[in-house]
């Protein structure tokens, strides 16, 4: 079963549409069993046509700039809301979606934590800040999908690559049950030259976005087993990383 | 002799005369064998048959006479002397089989090296006249034709297209005559059997062109006049149509390029009937073609004959040529109508294209001219006519693929052809606006790229180079920003509602204002991308300074520009907004990476630049009111946020208060309430500039204090407790922060438990059972939170504290569990009751996974289905009253594991008593 998870697309107020790398990928039809939509997703006509061809089966989650309800028909005449949090099952994980406007502090682990146990989940999916994250935490699983668009991101922009990678090494509490396999690793990303030449005075726009580069998460779950391929879109190529987590069979499902 | 009655019948006749001929040939019987053709020619005197059956006939004996003309040419003069056979057969009793035999013989003779071909040739032709029926005229003719096609003197070109223009004149004229024999009445049936014979007619002009090779100048001079004469003085509009079609058909571009004013004159000259647009079409086709192929070429060799045929080309002005055509038809012929003219102006444009893409002129003449027509025309465009206006302005017609216009000739376009506005204003709004929605497709597909110097991709895209350029192209898109939303029933045909799965469907009208709600517009939403693929293009200079200030410029036409759309904005604006914000911190950058001596000037622009943020909003609040007020917040509250990151105390309070503004006087739902106040209480959580002036003391009290007033208590109780962060600054790892080295975090351990204490007090006085449990375990996790976090003269939050918090929540779980026995007892449903007391422990496990509460005290149905999705109510259901009870509880025992589990790694959650 294949859940994708997309957030902060911001379109159209920060972003025109996600890379045409992405959609190419997702436009498989029948494949993709559900979707995740986590915070800023449902302003767009476009995006929703795009996301009900990949698959019907929609859940989705409030962000700051999402409006209360969904727009209904006029026959419909009661309007569906769009809740903070939701809970999806696939195979034996329960997974949380929550938004990221209200977990406070912005994006803190131990305040997920707390929800996740609140929520009574295994796998912890939010939004709302930008940047790709996956980590396990307490036996449970934290994934961010960042934005599917790399959107203008509002929160304090990130200096420099290093420190993205710091960052996470530090938010990555518990990563021996992780394996890092990267699955389709594309050759590191050549040195650009083009930063010399643009030297000058040439900001880039990753820099005023704050950073983020487009990115969306795809779960892959076979019983207790959750494969997640991270797909993130850098220079115009898009570079796929893959992590595994495992259930504890501690807890036996029914 | 006479001939047959029907087709079988003469078949027949024809079949056996030939046999019998062919039997006589051998026996060297000639005098029988011509005795035995002359019986079978009688057929072709048949009146009465169809163009299609006499061609039938015709074929057979055309095959038998090939027979025949192969053996007098090999006997001759050895058994016979043609020249005599040439006289005899001059005595054949009807004039059809006589032509035919002398055709057959005169050319038999022509093949040999000794006769008089000059004579024979004109002997011939002139004696075809003697057949003046339209179909057996044709076919005699044609027959000449096909028999002397070998046979033309090898060295006098000229008295060969003399013969064969003599042919086709003649045919041409008995063509014509053969529309009017018979009666009135079968007009249509006789227009219909010239149609298929018009290929006889065609074949002459096929001949000509073989023979003239290519030799232009005998073109130019002796062949074109004599034939577009003849097609002229015809008048007739079948022979027209064809003739023109053909001549533009067989003979080479090369000819065309040179006689293009003469062939284009001459349809000025043509029958009114005649739909010259079909043949201009078909001439630019060709040219098109022509500059297709010589592309081609040149890229295959690029050798010294292809340029001189290129600048043979160069020297012509073709576009120059049809404007001096389409001009003297717009004077000449007023009374051709915009069915016919819009599809000449749509070929000239295509021409224009393909051979003068730069020339940008040229297409605003065309467009002016068809303005001018359209104002001719006067009333409305008739409907039928509208798709031919959307070709021209689309240019979607043009070019199956090579030439797909680009975003950049659009834009130039857009803004150098002040025609092209004025021909789209002329237009029903309806042809506008699906217009200039294809428009704006090819214009959101902008690629610029300022990098890759290599990618061919760079030069598609346009750029902003100028306001005024810019403001063209705005006010052509000025008809799509006052539009309202769609029509639910015209949205609602392109895809199915599948209930809840994201793709929904605009509301009707009256719920527009309502809070919340949104109807998602297309057009609306393309022209908020459009706002981005411009702000995007804007050209870049030296010189950061300029480009930042041209950058604003742009902005703040796009935003006059959106402003027009009145409610719309509530569509565009966020996205001007963000990009005065990418604006800004683009200058921060700036001033803090390259351009340090410009300090000063980049503050005055980031301040400015705020401004233009505030006075957005402003805009949106005063246009849209309270529908729109929740979003409004919240681009306060981020607007805020970004002032903070760059140090600018005063503006990010600014944003603040107006945020609050907003949620005092226009945020009126209570989850609406909640939410906006998380959302304020998160993002002043990541401040970090506004301790000076107790800025931030001030507004997170006010925050505090909106939360413990907020409708619901659990609200309250839950806003309070996620207050309590305010005072518990974490890490921003971004900005260089780190736990346990930096010291200077805000913190005040007092207040964090004060709120702690004041949610607690509400939780207790919460009247819902299962509500109070659950928001004493949330502020028992909130207590762990701490409790991880520092000790306790830190945080204030004490071991005995969370002790005394477990025995309040185990005496409140104690007291519901007897609410679930006395409840249950009242309910209905006995049979579930049952059940659960036979199966006790699995039962509850079971029964407690179903539900959970969410962080905004929401019920949440957890699905027990692969794949489903949760019901997600904000209110408590009575029929579930077991279930519910169990979700405090169950929460209970994972904090508590949780807490069991921590002991692992901390000592000190060994004194938590659980």
């Amino acid at each position: 079963m294949l859940v994708l998870a997309l957030s902060d697309a911001h379109i159209p107020d920060r972003a025109i549409d996600l890379p045409d790398k992405f959609k190419k990928l997702l436009s498989v039809p029948n494949k993709i069993s559900q979707v995740v939509l986590l915070d800023n997703c449902t302003k767009s006509y476009d995006l929703l046509k795009f996301v009900n061809e990949v698959s019907p089966n929609v859940a989705i989650v409030r962000g700051e700039f999402d409006n209360a309800q969904l727009p209904t028909t006029k026959k419909n005449r009661i309007k569906e809301s769009i809740p903070i949090n939701t809970v999806i099952r696939q195979g034996n994980f329960k997974i949380g979606c929550c938004s990221g406007y209200t977990v406070v502090p912005k994006g803190d682990p131990l305040s997920l934590l707390a929800l996740a146990r609140q929520l009574d989940v295994d796998i912890m999916l939010w939004g709302g800040t930008h940047n790709v994250e996956a980590y396990t935490l307490e036996g449970k699983f934290f994934v961010n999908p960042g934005s599917c668009t790399g959107a203008f991101n509002s929160d304090w922009p990130i200096m420099s690559e290093d420190e993205v990678i710091n960052k996470k090494e530090t938010t990555e509490v518990d990563t021996n049950k992780q394996d890092e396999e990267s699955a389709v690793k594309s050759e590191e990303p050549k040195e650009t030259t083009s930063t010399d030449k643009k030297e000058k005075v040439e900001i880039s726009n990753l820099d005023i976005n704050g950073s983020n580069v487009p990115s969306f998460c795809l779960l892959d779950i076979q019983d207790s087993v959750c494969t997640l391929y991270i797909y993130i879109y850098i220079e115009g190529e898009v570079k796929v990383d893959r992590v595994v987590f495992k259930k504890e069979e501690t807890q036996i499902q029914p | 002799m006479s001939y047959a009655e029907t087709l079988e019948q003469a078949l027949l006749t024809v079949k056996q005369q030939a046999m019998q001929m062919q039997r006589c040939l051998q026996q060297r019987k000639l005098m029988d064998a011509l005795k035995h053709t002359s019986i079978m020619l009688t057929e072709l005197r048949n009146p009465e048959l169809s163009p299609k059956q006499y061609y039938e006939l015709y074929i057979m004996i055309f095959d038998s006479l090939s027979v025949l003309s192969t053996y007098l040419a090999e006997n001759h003069p050895k058994h016979h002397h043609l020249a005599d056979l040439y006289e005899l057969v001059q005595y054949a009793g009807n004039v059809v089989p006589r032509l035919y035999l002398m055709i057959t013989v005169g050319t038999s003779y022509l093949k040999c090296p000794d006769s008089p071909r000059d004579e024979i040739l004109k002997d011939m032709i002139e004696m075809c006249r003697g057949v003046q029926n339209p179909i057996r005229g044709l076919f005699l003719r044609y027959y000449l034709s096909q028999r002397t096609k070998q046979l033309l003197p090898e060295d006098a070109t000229e008295f060969n297209a003399n013969f064969i223009i003599t042919n086709f004149i003649e045919m041409n004229k008995l063509w014509v005559r053969l529309q009017h024999q018979g009666p009135l009445r079968e007009r249509e049936q006789r227009t219909k059997e010239r149609k298929e014979l018009q290929i006889l007619i065609g074949s002459q002009l096929v001949r000509l062109s073989q023979i003239v090779d290519d030799n232009l100048s005998m073109y130019k001079d002796q062949i074109l006049p004599v034939v577009l004469e003849q097609a002229i003085q015809c008048r007739d509009i079948v022979s027209q149509e064809y003739l023109l079609d053909a001549i533009c058909q067989v003979f080479p571009d090369e000819f065309h390029l040179a006689t293009l004013d003469i062939l284009l004159d001459a349809t000025t000259h043509l029958n009114p009937d005649v739909s010259i647009n079909k043949i201009v079409l078909t001439l630019i086709d060709r040219l098109n073609g022509y500059k297709d192929r010589q592309e081609q070429e040149q890229g295959q060799e690029q050798e010294e004959n292809t340029t001189s045929k290129e600048v043979k080309a160069a020297d012509i002005n073709l576009f120059q040529i049809f404007w001096n055509y389409l001009s003297t038809l717009n004077e000449e012929r007023p009374d051709l109508s915009l069915q016919q003219f819009i599809p000449l102006i749509e070929s000239v444009l295509n021409l224009s294209l393909r051979w003068y893409p730069e020339n940008l002129q040229n297409l605003n003449a065309l467009y002016k001219i068809t303005t001018q027509k359209c104002q001719d025309f006067g009333s409305d465009i008739p409907p039928n006519c509208e798709y031919l206006f959307q070709n021209l302005l689309t240019l979607q017609n043009s070019e199956s693929s090579t030439l797909r216009p680009s975003s950049n000739f659009f834009y130039k376009l857009i803004s150098q052809c002040e025609s092209f506005g004025g021909l789209l204003a002329l237009q029903s709004l309806p042809l506008q606006k699906s217009a200039l929605n294809s428009i704006l497709d090819v214009l959101l597909h902008n690629e610029v790229d300022f990098d890759d110097e290599n990618e061919a991709s760079s030069n598609e895209g346009f750029l902003i180079d100028s306001k005024e350029n810019l403001c063209s192209l705005l006010s052509i898109f000025e008809p799509l920003t006052k539009l309202g939303p769609p029509m639910p029933s015209l949205d609602r045909k392109g895809s199915k509602n599948v209930k809840g799965t994201g793709d929904h469907f605009p509301a009707d009208e009256d719920d527009n204002d309502d809070e919340g709600s949104w109807i998602l517009d297309p057009i609306q939403e393309k022209l908020a991308k459009l706002n981005h693929v411009v702000f995007q293009s804007v050209v870049k200079s030296s010189d950061p300074i300029k480009d930042i200030e041209f950058e604003m410029e742009v902005l703040l036409t796009l935003r006059n520009w959106c402003y027009k759309g009145g409610k719309n904005i509530k569509y565009t604006y966020p996205a001007i907004i963000t990009n005065f914000w990418k604006v800004i911190r683009r200058c921060h950058l700036l001033a803090t990476r390259c351009d340090s001596e410009n300090t000063k000037r980049h503050t005055e622009l980031i301040k400015q630049n705020f401004k233009y943020v505030s006075r957005s909003t402003n805009d949106l609040f005063n246009m849209c009111g309270n529908s729109f007020s929740d979003a409004l917040y919240k681009l306060n509250i981020q607007s805020a946020s970004l002032a903070d990151q760059l140090s600018l105390g005063e503006i990010a309070y600014d944003f603040f208060s107006q945020a609050f503004t907003l949620f005092e006087e226009s945020l009126s739902d209570s989850r609406t309430q909640f939410q906006a106040l998380v959302y304020m209480a998160q993002s002043l959580q990541k401040t970090r500039s506004l301790r000076e002036e107790n800025y931030y003391d001030s507004l997170i009290v006010r925050c505090t204090l909106h939360g413990s007033k907020l409708l619901k208590k659990q609200d309250q109780c839950r806003a309070v407790y996620l207050c309590s962060h305010l005072w518990w600054t974490t890490e921003i790892a971004l900005i260089g922060e780190e736990e346990g080295v930096t010291t200077d975090f805000y913190r005040e351990g007092k207040r964090v438990l004060e709120c702690l204490q004041r949610s607690l007090r509400v939780a207790d006085s919460t009247m819902d059972n299962i509500q109070s449990s659950e928001l004493m375990i949330e502020i028992l996790n909130r207590c762990l939170y701490y409790f991880i976090h520092g000790d306790e003269h830190d945080t204030h939050v004490s071991v005995r504290y969370i002790n005394g918090l477990i025995e309040l929540i185990k005496t409140n779980l104690k007291s519901l569990k007897m609410e679930e026995t006395t409840t249950a007892k009242t309910q209905l449903a006995e049979q579930r009751l049952s059940e659960l007391h036979i199966d006790d422990a699995q039962n509850t496990a079971k029964v407690s996974n179903r539900f959970v509460i969410g962080s905004d005290g929401s019920y949440i149905d957890v699905p027990t289905v692969n794949g489903g999705r949760a019901l997600v109510s904000t209110k408590l259901n009575s029929m579930y009253i077991n279930e519910m009870i169990q979700i405090p509880i169950q929460h209970f025992n994972r904090t508590c594991d949780y807490i069991l589990n921590q002991r692992d790694v901390d000592d000190r959650f060994k004194v938590i008593v659980i």
